[in-house]
């Protein structure tokens, strides 16, 4: 009888193990969770999945303007007062590629859990 | 054995195993600006806070020393005074410029700060061409043999002045790895602004892998590096630039003509240990063009890899890179 018990108890922790190895394993992270900074600090986080309609977001400080549209699953630098506008040509940002970053500005928006197929891009900045 | 006690050591095996699959994932990261640039260090291990930590500071305290627009940086008083009693680390790093400018015959060069500044690629200045006067008058103060060193004092000559944005990114990732080595980190990825170092392999024993950007995309990748315990830094001109009556120019400027560099390349990605020289070389070779980079891969004796994009889209590789590169496109090998 006293067996019995044991064996459920060792039972139901192995199952629970395996369920939390498997949820450890397999769970995909995947998120939609944008995050904008302005100098090293996180300012904004938007679930571009829930936005419903098209939204500018205005980020002024004494480096300068930036306006960044949102849309249901897009973002993107629509201006910017910086001198190079790299930010601007930058167009959406994607899962796969670099974040969207405003040099001069210090501002930067990137996915906050990418699910990217590489672990690091290397590239010219 | 009873059963019973067989299926108590199953299930002490099974938690033991899912602790250090947690275990296994803890790891810690920074995100930051620095040196005029987006950074990210992540570390994986038990001691990853203390690691990324300290190697935060460092780079802030290299920043600190090396940005050529802050009125208290060694940098900014070298140019000023033209002569600094330096501190150990731009001691090295004028030492490892000389050096790789000498290995790389001027192809990289420190001394292009005048030629940087009169183009406007400092964030802080608007760009512009200048005229061939301008340019005549800056190429004179420019070759490394201008920079002498004695024990710890440098000295500029032929008012030379440098800047160390070839070069200080990668020596700052090699000191991260020094300091996670220290904290006993075996796994960790480092990016800054775009220099990527991975330290050992995945927590899961796999090799990172790090894109090379397509320099018309860079959204997107143009190939794929499985890598382990090296650093991967790319130069290329398809960033930072400025059009002017209809023609592009970017930031890699050519020490020898004090243009920006010509030399139908996109861009050169580097891959090496050692993280200086990755760094440099990656500006060199981009400078050099493809023709005599392969010249220089054959015949230096350094120990890199490197993946050429030409102004064609035409792929190069050297063979050391063969096992751990892929992309989509076909490319072509260099032999040794």
């Amino acid at each position: 009888m006293k067996n019995r018990v044991w064996i459920i108890i060792f039972s139901a922790v192995l199952l629970v193990c395996l369920g939390a190895w498997i949820f450890i394993t397999n769970f995909n992270f995947s998120t939609n969770i944008v995050g904008i900074y302005q100098d090293n600090k996180l300012i904004k986080t938007i679930d571009l999945n829930s936005v419903t309609e098209e939204t500018e977001i205005h980020l002024n400080s004494e480096k300068g303007e930036n306006t960044i549209l949102v849309s249901n699953g897009h973002i993107r630098m629509k201006s910017a007062d910086c001198p190079d506008k790299v930010c601007v040509k930058h167009g959406d940002l994607v899962e796969s590629g670099t974040p969207i970053i405003c040099l001069p500005h210090k501002v930067i928006i990137q996915f906050e859990n990418p699910q990217s197929d590489v672990d690091a891009v290397a590239g010219a900045k | 054995m009873k059963i019973l006690q067989k299926f108590g050591i199953l299930t002490v095996l099974a938690v033991m195993i899912n602790l250090s699959a947690c275990n296994m994932d803890s790891n810690y990261s920074s995100e930051f600006f620095c040196m005029d640039t987006p950074m990210s260090i992540t570390a994986y291990g038990s001691n990853s806070e203390n690691a990324v930590n300290e190697a935060k500071d460092k780079i802030i305290e290299l920043d600190g020393l090396l940005a050529v627009d802050k009125k208290s940086s060694e940098v900014h008083i070298l140019n000023r005074d033209k002569s600094l009693k330096g501190s150990k680390d731009i001691i090295n790093l004028v030492k490892r410029s000389k050096e790789i400018s000498e290995q790389t015959k001027g192809a990289f060069d420190i001394t292009t700060s005048p030629l940087t500044e009169l183009w406007g690629f400092r964030t802080y200045l608007q760009k512009k061409v200048p005229t061939e006067n301008e340019i005549n008058n800056a190429l004179k103060s420019v070759s490394s043999n201008n920079i002498q060193i004695n024990k710890d004092k440098i000295t500029l000559e032929n008012n030379a002045s440098v800047d160390f944005g070839g070069i200080a990114k990668g020596y700052a990732s090699g000191k991260v790895k020094e300091i996670f080595e220290k904290n006993n980190i075996q796994s960790g990825l480092i990016s800054l602004g775009g220099n990527v170092r991975a330290i050992g392999k995945k927590p899961d024993g796999s090799n990172w892998t790090v894109g090379i950007a397509d320099p018309d995309n860079t959204t997107e990748q143009i190939g794929v590096l499985s890598v382990n315990d090296t650093a991967v830094i790319t130069s290329g001109g398809y960033q930072r630039n400025f059009t002017e009556k209809g023609k592009t120019y970017h930031h890699i400027i050519d020490p020898k003509s004090g243009y920006p560099a010509d030399s139908g390349l996109k861009s050169v990605t580097v891959v090496s240990k050692d993280d200086t020289l990755a760094d440099a070389l990656s500006t060199a070779l981009f400078v050099m063009g493809l023709e005599k980079a392969v010249d220089f891969f054959k015949g230096s004796g350094l120990d890199f890899g490197a993946v050429f994009i030409t102004d064609n889209d035409e792929i190069f590789i050297t063979d050391n890179l063969n096992n751990s590169f892929t992309a989509e496109k076909s490319f072509e090998v260099i032999a040794k």
